[in-house]
């Protein structure tokens, strides 16, 4: 078969399946008159933002609202221990607050006695 | 606004920009429609404007061409979402009445041919055999490069011939 039967036959098969369009095309006017009216897809969307933000509204006060979790009440006089407090006592836990400082004044070998005395 | 005259260009190229919607939906008459509406208000609010650098079809063509993409998006996106529910009704619509009455005739036959088609392929085949558009022009159309057009017209012709058999002449 030709490229031009195969064009020929190509073209009457698209021509076939847009027989019926016709039936189903709307009125033009109907057409531009729908594109002229406000956007069509603006409520829908209204609709699910206005939905989404009351949920996360309702989502907050009823956070806001929960009762609190009821505090533990111990003895008088006593203190609880975790029984995991004893990781806390690490070794090193002593640290150095200020930089360490040397008396220098004292040193004998930067301040040789006057008395005589020999370091040697 | 559109100035009267770019009206009546429209509207004498509606019939055409429809069957080229129908085309570009796999003949969904209610996306169709959508589409081709999205395209009108595009154009009505200065989004889409014909710059004269292109023919007046081949312009309209493809900005029918990009809302019935976006329609498809939207409709993808929409099936992904879980309040689905809300667009229960849009879906009832999408029944055209093609589907009702074409399910046995041959135009159906070959519509089903031509949506096993990858979409850019069958685009091209619908410009140049149905629409007589030039392979470059529906390159302008389709926003793919005349080379790019060339070879999904190529391979969509063998496809298609293919899907149609020999006892489709």
């Amino acid at each position: 078969m030709s490229s031009e039967d195969d064009e020929a036959r190509l073209r009457a098969a698209l021509a076939e399946a847009h027989r019926r369009d016709a039936e189903v095309t709307p009125s033009f006017a109907r057409a531009w008159r729908g594109a002229r009216t406000p956007s069509r897809r603006g409520p829908r969307w209204l609709v699910l933002s206005a939905a989404v933000a009351a949920v996360a509204v309702a989502l907050v006060v009823w956070r806001n609202q929960a009762p609190a979790p009821p505090g533990i009440s111990l003895p008088a006089g006593t203190q609880w221990v975790g029984p995991t407090d004893f990781l806390l006592q690490t070794p090193d836990l002593i640290t150095l607050r200020t930089a360490p400082t040397l008396d220098l004044g004292s040193d004998p070998y930067l301040h040789p006695p006057t008395d005589g005395r020999d370091l040697r | 606004m559109a100035p009267p005259d770019l009206e009546q260009q429209i509207a004498a190229l509606h019939p055409a920009s429809f069957a080229w919607a129908l085309a570009c939906t796999r003949w969904n008459a209610a996306e169709a429609e959508e589409a081709l509406q999205s395209a009108y208000l595009a154009i009505l609010e200065g989004r889409a404007r014909f710059d004269g650098r292109s023919a007046f079809k081949t312009w309209l063509f493809a900005v029918v061409r990009n809302m019935a993409a976006r329609g498809r998006r939207r409709l993808w996106m929409e099936a992904q979402m879980p309040w689905r529910w809300m667009s229960a009704g849009r879906d009832a619509q999408q029944a055209g009445p093609l589907d009702a009455v074409a399910s046995e005739e041959r135009g159906a036959l070959i519509r089903r041919a031509l949506a096993q088609l990858a979409s850019r392929q069958r685009e091209v085949l619908d410009l140049v055999f149905f629409h007589e558009l030039t392979v470059e022009e529906a390159a302008r159309v389709m926003g793919v490069s005349a080379g790019s057009a060339r070879v999904h017209y190529h391979r969509g012709k063998l496809r298609l011939l293919a899907l149609l058999g020999p006892e489709e002449v």
